[in-house]
């Protein structure tokens, strides 16, 4: 990483825990449909943005302490490596399980089955090769219920969350082609802090209208 | 494009009663108008109606000596929150 990203790195942390907390809110309005409703899948929405909030969160924290806090530049040691990317596999983990929740909770008709679930959590464990890019498939999953979904109620509800997942995995897309250059890295960490915003106006909205 | 719904929840049965009792505003609805509109049975009707004013969610009340029922506050706030979880969940795509 080059040294003239730390204030770049500063302000990616600012969207990481900013759309941290907009997932936490989801979570909480998710699980507080599931306990009027007792639908299962809006259980397993909350579960997965709760996931992705806490993935969010070791992630802002990991490169905090590594970036900012030991105010590492230039060259990196290979411990201080090591320990990044056992951060970054789990930050990956943790995206991985809250996308596959994500493709389970949002998919057309049917009820949600256990089986089905053990796969997506092992993928991670059988797949390791290339982590983004398992999420950019699930995501991809997600993004196309999203718009059947919208293709079919018509509501701007559901026009918000498609958007918002739209903007995440065009996030990830952008993350893959990054590599060293830290604009594109801001760019991808932009757009997926657009998508949570999208998601919080969708549960603004939702809350607001009458 | 209209979707298919094979599933009631209870919560959604109990729900588009509440719904049809407010849609009579202060006149109440009667048992025959919500047995028609939530599409119940009379068994499953009788049982919900005891149910909804247990949780003081609605009221009875005689009008001209026939029997309607009536929304309450409580009922009002909860016929609220449920349209604000039902939004929420159609925009994922989820049915409740």
């Amino acid at each position: 990483m080059q040294p003239e990203a730390f204030p770049l790195i500063r302000l990616d942390l600012a969207f990481e825990s900013i759309s941290g907390i907009i997932a936490l809110i989801i979570a909480y309005y998710a699980t507080k449909a599931y306990n009027l409703t007792d639908q299962k899948r809006l259980a397993d929405l909350s579960t997965g943005f709760f996931v992705l909030a806490i993935g969010m969160f070791s992630h802002v924290i990991g490169t905090w302490y590594f970036y900012v806090r030991l105010g590492i530049e230039g060259d990196i040691v290979p411990e201080v490596r090591t320990t990044m990317t056992i951060v970054t596999l789990v930050y990956h983990f943790l995206q991985i399980m809250a996308y596959g929740l994500f493709v389970l909770s949002t998919r057309r008709g049917g009820r949600a089955r256990q089986p089905e679930m053990v796969t997506l959590m092992a993928l991670p464990v059988l797949l390791d090769s290339n982590l983004e890019l398992i999420t950019i498939l699930l995501m991809l999953v997600v993004v196309v219920q999203a718009l059947m979904n919208y293709a079919t109620v018509r509501s701007r509800f559901a026009l918000y969350v498609f958007s918002g997942f739209f903007l995440i995995f065009l996030n990830h897309l952008v993350l893959m082609t990054a590599e060293e250059n830290v604009l594109r890295y801001l760019l991808s960490q932009g757009l997926q802090f657009l998508g949570f915003i999208a998601l919080l106006l969708m549960v603004y909205k939702v809350g607001r209208e009458e | 494009m209209s979707r298919k719904r094979a599933y009631r929840s209870k919560m959604r049965i109990l729900a588009d009663m509440m719904r049809t009792i407010q849609s009579e505003g202060e006149d109440g609805a009667g048992p025959t108008k919500i047995l028609y509109s939530a599409n119940l049975s009379h068994d499953r009707l009788t049982q919900y109606l005891e149910e909804l004013i247990e949780k003081e969610l609605i009221r009875e009340a005689e009008e001209n000596g026939n029997r309607v029922y009536l929304l309450t506050e409580k009922g009002r706030d909860f016929l609220r929150e449920f349209v604000r979880i039902e939004r929420f969940s159609e925009a994922f795509g989820i049915e409740i």
